[in-house]
């Protein structure tokens, strides 16, 4: 995996909203949405992005797919360098870059047929006739699982898990590299997730898409991420494999994240609560080592080749 | 080759199971619609029927041969055969100059409601859409034209200009009657423009005027449709009432307006009521009809309040 070039490269990457108020509607301050964020996410990596909701998560994934503008930072791909709307726009970057929303129900146009919405990214990108056209989107609904029925159907006549995979159709239609995931199973019901989960498995082996897979839900990134990155307040606290998350996790956040798990084990029930209480003491008692004055995350430090966490220098042998 | 042919009947017949399973076009669902309303239906028959009928039998109207004083038909009375609807002061045909009147009348009213409506619907688009800076000023600019007293500015213009027409009418009533529209759009559009779809269209590389005229105006529609037909009755009631206060189409021009002006005559109302009372009774009905026809309009453009079952 070490070996796969790198597909997507961010570095330092913030997003600053103003805050404004007073009588001349002056910036009176700035909502830090992201600050400092860096990333490389390699060819077929699937990389997951996970934080509370407000942790910014998906402002960087935003900015990663050009619907936010960035106030620093740079976002290269593949070599070239595109924070810059212009450039973005010159080497048809949303080709390659594409995004699955949140909620279906709000991602996809409701005055609009499944044809129009599953073709909207083919017509300004790839210019195919109209029965090049056709073909392509009815196998895209062929590959989602979803019959030549649907072409001409209304978003409002699918459920919520199909909805979900209109939408993936529309972001492989034009078989993108990358694909930003925006918490995409966080709107259906469990047994839907798994179906919407695997179906995004079995493309992106048969498309070699990389996943940038941002979530709050620890259960599915394990499912689905071989690399991972926890953000908390802005920025990056922990980032490493799945393995370094999972069995050696060192900042205080990702303990507390993983601590949230349920486990469904009846029998170890008092172990896991106690469990549970021993990590949110021990939170209690050392969050101000693990965060500067101005309640911001240290600097990353190096743990291992692949393991990087933000805790302080002193905490670093253990 | 064979191959290729093979998947044109392919696609033939996979087109052909997706058309079956369609889902009814709007023109459809607003025609049920309306089969389920007698009134509503009734009422487009009319109105459709009464705006042909007028715009057909004034061409074989000679205007100014009908608006000519003709001493000896004064006050004729109505009911005969050669004045249905009688002759006003000067001896005119009232039947005649209610027809003429109509289409001047209607058709200034679908002009102003052609020209205002798209003025106002690109304008609350733009508006509502792009935000911030370009949002203020072009607010800004609304508020302006709302605080000033249209109507005696358009009569100030139409003072002013030495020699006007229908035409040049119903442009100088344009600038002052997109704001009402305008103000509903943006307030749409705001909520529309903020949902993901918006993004996903960003996303998928759609410029941004594609992104406004072919993705939020679709999702506006409903609400276009419906100022639209209700502005229409309101735009009958604009020219009307400039032409009763004498200040509409140039002297010899017969409008509605002139016609319900004949009542400001104390005889006229008690004596000669055929003067004025049936082009009164036209608008009424007019403007009733088409608020049935608005309100149809809205029920098929809003799928939880429909009447009709398919």
């Amino acid at each position: 995996m070490k070996d796969s070039p790198i597909l997507l490269k961010v570095k330092n990457l913030r997003v600053h909203f103003p805050v404004r108020g007073g009588f001349w509607n002056r910036i009176i301050d700035k909502v830090k949405a992201v600050d400092g964020v860096s990333l490389t996410i390699r060819k077929g990596d699937t990389y997951g992005l996970i934080g509370e909701s407000g942790s910014g998560k998906s402002t960087t994934g935003k900015a990663i797919v050009g619907l936010q503008d960035a106030t620093k930072g740079h976002i290269s791909f593949m070599d070239s360098d595109v924070t810059k709307k212009s450039a973005r726009k010159k080497m048809n970057y949303n080709h390659d870059v594409q995004m699955i929303f949140q909620d279906p129900e709000l991602s996809l146009n409701p005055e609009k047929r499944i044809f129009d919405i599953i073709a909207e990214p083919l017509r300004n990108f790839e210019h195919l006739n109209n029965e090049e056209e056709k073909i392509k989107v009815l196998k895209l609904l062929e590959i989602v699982g979803l019959g030549p029925d649907s072409l001409y159907k209304y978003p409002h006549q699918f459920s919520g898990g199909q909805r979900q995979r209109i939408g993936v159709a529309r972001a492989v239609a034009t078989n993108p590299k990358l694909i930003v995931a925006d918490e995409p199973v966080s709107a259906l019901d469990l047994s839907v997730q798994a179906q919407v989960l695997n179906f995004m498995k079995k493309i992106q082996k048969e498309f070699d898409i990389s996943y940038l897979f941002i979530s709050h839900d620890l259960g599915v990134v394990k499912h689905m991420c071989n690399h991972i990155a926890i953000m908390n307040r802005g920025r990056i606290v922990e980032i490493g494999t799945r393995e370094d998350i999972y069995e050696h996790p060192l900042h205080i956040y990702t303990k507390r994240l993983l601590a949230s798990i349920p486990e469904a084990d009846v029998n170890k029930r008092e172990e896991h609560h106690k469990n549970r209480l021993e990590v949110e003491k021990y939170y209690e008692q050392n969050k101000d080592k693990f965060y500067d004055e101005n309640g911001e995350a240290l600097p990353l430090i190096q743990i291992t080749d692949t393991h990087l966490a933000a805790i302080p220098k002193n905490m670093k042998k253990g | 080759m064979q191959e290729v042919e093979s998947k044109d009947i392919n696609l033939k017949k996979l087109e052909a199971e997706a058309k079956a399973n369609s889902t009814p076009s709007s023109f459809k669902l607003m025609f049920n619609e309306f089969k389920s309303d007698k009134m509503a239906m009734i009422s487009l028959i009319l109105v459709s029927l009464f705006i042909l009928y007028v715009i057909i039998a004034s061409f074989f109207i000679n205007t100014s041969n009908m608006m000519s004083t003709n001493i000896m038909n004064y006050f004729a009375k109505p009911f005969t055969p050669d004045f249905w609807l009688g002759a006003d002061a000067g001896g005119r045909s009232i039947a005649k100059q209610l027809i003429v009147g109509s289409r001047n009348s209607i058709l200034i009213a679908i002009g102003l409601t052609a020209i205002s409506s798209s003025v106002g619907i690109a304008y609350g688009l733009i508006s509502g859409y792009f935000g911030g800076i370009t949002d203020l000023a072009m607010q800004r600019v609304y508020d302006f034209m709302m605080i000033i007293p249209s109507f005696m500015i358009i009569i100030e213009i139409v003072n002013i200009i030495p020699s006007y027409n229908a035409i040049s009418l119903t442009l100088i009533l344009s600038m002052f009657y997109w704001m009402g529209t305008s103000r509903l759009i943006r307030a749409q559009t705001l909520s529309e423009s903020n949902k993901d779809y918006v993004q996903a269209s960003r996303a998928s590389g759609t410029s941004t005027l594609k992104i406004i005229f072919k993705q939020i105006m679709p999702n506006v529609s409903s609400l276009i449709i419906v100022d639209t037909t209700i502005s229409f009755a309101e735009n009958i009631g604009v020219e009307t009432g400039l032409s009763y206060l004498g200040f509409g189409l140039p002297m010899g021009t017969p409008s509605l307006g002139t016609l319900i002006a004949n009542a400001n005559d104390a005889d006229n109302i008690t004596t000669y009521w055929w003067t004025w009372l049936p082009a009164t009774i036209e608008i009424i009905v007019l403007c009733l009809a088409i608020s049935y026809i608005g309100a149809v309009l809205r029920r098929a453009t809003n799928a939880t309040q429909r009447r009709s079952t398919k």
